[in-house]
């Protein structure tokens, strides 16, 4: 089953592209991989695979759902984690898993032992916080903004049955191989 | 997905000590003001226009826009109309100290304050919060013209009232009712057309 196709997506402001335009198809289990110029154009293109940002050509589905038209439903499926990670403390974390328990109407206490447990295989830090939020709700496909290596694996082993789409900032000439081998997985 | 449930949620967040601080804060410096003066602003025109124009310079403020505009926000499976709802809640109790602060002031210093007047004055603010709301998701001049449309929406809507017409707090408070829903669909279209850019 598909849980991703982005058909040739762009994305401009004021007749400006600001991401180097990608297509990808990702099947559950798999993980694709966006490579951009640079670390901006990544994080927008990770943002529109997760329904967060509406492209400006092309279309994006995450499962069934069109991200244009049915942006709560596409980011239902989708845990999205921000380059930046998250920066907080435990205390802050712990209330930001509750916020998201309640925003996912999830059992608060059970939020909270997953979030322990997902931290448990990756280690602490912002990045694997922000993993840990972004799981703490089942999801089918999990967006890394551009994440290590050792991120992307750890997260795998958590969510076998996801798809997993991260992004990297690479040469213009790396750009377009990987991701027509990204689209052709 | 239970929507009162995550409304609850964001209203709760917004609802920190910094919010408790900004709301004690207004209403003691819009106090002050009224305590002082009460009798210069005697038309009640004034008090409507302070409330307004304080009400939409408040709810545009940079660093709680800021706030609103965190990616969190926009990964959360809501509908633009239901993050609208929830975002609106708190600048809305934000701008109820305004005319409870100069309620107070003017109250402390003559003695007397008339209830039409405090909801009327209510009724600007919440008019001017709504529409101000837009502003938060744009920048620049468009962001500044929000601000002082909101302002004058407050007014323009307690002007039945103001001008002491007949029935004037019932027309007031009629179309600041139909202001403000139309402020909160427009504020959810903003919300639902916004797409958060990595800065």
């Amino acid at each position: 089953m598909k849980i991703l196709r982005a058909t040739a997506v762009a994305f401009e402001r004021d007749g400006t592209d600001l991401i180097a335009p990608f297509s990808l198809s990702l099947e559950a289990g798999a993980r694709g991989e966006v490579v951009q110029p640079n670390a901006r154009a990544a994080s927008i293109a990770a943002r529109i695979c997760a329904a967060i940002v509406r492209p400006s050509h092309g279309a994006v589905y995450v499962g069934e759902f069109e991200t244009r038209l049915q942006p709560p439903q596409a980011k239902r499926l989708v845990g999205f984690v921000d380059a930046g990670g998250f920066d907080g403390d435990l205390h802050a974390l712990r209330c930001e898993i509750a916020f998201r328990a309640d925003v996912w109407n999830l059992d608060v206490a059970a939020a909270q032992v997953r979030a322990a447990e997902i931290l448990a295989v990756l280690g602490d830090g912002a990045y694997a916080r922000a993993i840990a939020l972004a799981l703490v709700a089942e999801v089918a496909l999990v967006v890394l903004d551009q994440p290590t290596e050792r991120f992307i694996a750890r997260t795998r082993r958590l969510v076998p049955q996801a798809g997993i789409v991260n992004t990297a900032v690479g040469a213009p000439e790396r750009i377009a191989g990987r991701q027509l081998l990204a689209a052709a997985r | 997905m239970n929507e009162f449930r995550a409304t609850i949620a964001i209203v709760r967040r917004h609802l920190d000590r910094r919010f408790a601080i900004d709301w004690a804060m207004e209403f003691g410096i819009v106090a002050a003001i009224a305590y002082v003066f009460t009798h210069t602003f005697a038309h009640p025109l004034f008090p409507l226009g302070i409330a307004s124009v304080l009400a939409a310079a408040s709810t545009a403020e940079r660093s709680h826009a800021e706030s609103l505009r965190r990616v969190t926000f926009f990964a959360m499976p809501l509908y633009g109309r239901q993050l609208a709802r929830a975002h609106a809640v708190p600048p809305a109790l934000l701008s109820l100290a305004i005319p409870s602060g100069y309620a107070l002031g003017a109250f402390a210093r003559t003695h007397v304050f008339p209830a039409d007047l405090l909801g009327a004055m209510v009724c600007a603010a919440l008019v001017a919060t709504l529409v101000a709301l837009s502003a938060i998701f744009r920048d620049g001049a468009r962001a500044w013209l929000y601000v002082v449309l909101a302002a004058l929406a407050g007014i323009a809507t307690t002007l039945p009232f103001a001008l002491q017409s007949h029935d004037g707090f019932a027309v007031s408070l009629a179309l600041g009712a139909v202001a403000g829903f139309a402020a909160l669909r427009a504020f959810g279209e903003t919300l639902a057309r916004y797409d958060p850019l990595p800065g």
